[in-house]
């Protein structure tokens, strides 16, 4: 097995970082409209993971895509991308199913993470640069 | 009544698989973003580390819409079903002639 490349760790562990912050959030948001209890936490894990999850395995499927050809880095990533939505919707469907383990909403909602920590990255990556 | 239930819930069904169809997007716009960075590798291999991380931005951004699609794929499929029959049998006892 390849070795990850050094751009793809850094911008999971970055990715794993805001996941681990919005989650804290959502608990603490959960507790304070008195929505709280365990199974908000056990969807939370569920999804936190598998967001960052899907992200590493995008990252590798892109990392070994770019050292192919045009053609078969095309077919690569769309496969990937149906397997890594295929892979979504299991853990959606697992935390919607159960609602005495999972609550619905904590399972939903951070699977739109790292959306939130891409959307961030320009911002912490300017503050980097200017300091 | 059940006729009723059965349209909402096969709508529901019906809806939720239309979402998914919004999957299909995703994977052939990250599969375009992919064959330019090769390109771009190609022709700058010093560039690579720089390619990657935007195209791995690039990547989660477009896949977001097919989140998008899998979370309210899965909220008619299991939340609408349920709340659309409440209202129905909410709407059957106010009123009981229908």
């Amino acid at each position: 097995m390849k070795s990850l490349d050094p751009t793809v760790k850094r911008e999971t562990i970055y990715v794993a970082a805001v996941v681990l912050l919005l989650s804290v959030l959502m608990q603490a948001v959960f507790l304070v409209i008195g929505r709280w209890d365990l199974t908000v936490l056990w969807g939370n894990l569920l999804s936190g993971t598998a967001a960052v999850l899907n992200f590493l395995l995008l990252g590798i499927t892109v990392q070994n895509a770019v050292t192919k050809e045009e053609k078969e880095a095309k077919t690569m990533i769309k496969a990937s991308q149906s397997l890594r939505l295929v892979f979504l919707l299991v853990v959606a469907v697992i935390g919607a199913a159960l609602p005495a383990v999972f609550h619905l909403w904590a399972v939903l909602i951070p699977l739109l993470f790292p959306r939130i920590a891409v959307m961030l990255h320009p911002l912490i990556n300017r503050k980097e640069g200017g300091s | 009544m059940e006729l009723a239930i059965g349209i909402i819930l096969g709508c529901c069904a019906l809806g939720a698989g239309m979402a998914m169809i919004a999957g299909i997007g995703p994977g052939i716009g990250e599969g375009n973003a992919v064959a330019s960075a090769c390109e771009a590798i190609a022709r700058q291999p010093e560039q690579k580390g720089a390619v990657t991380s935007t195209m791995l931005m690039g990547c989660a951004v477009a896949e977001t819409t097919g989140l998008y699609a899998l979370v309210i794929a899965i909220l008619l499929i299991f939340v609408a079903p349920g709340m659309f029959v409440g209202i129905l049998k909410d709407a059957l006892t106010w009123i009981p002639t229908l």
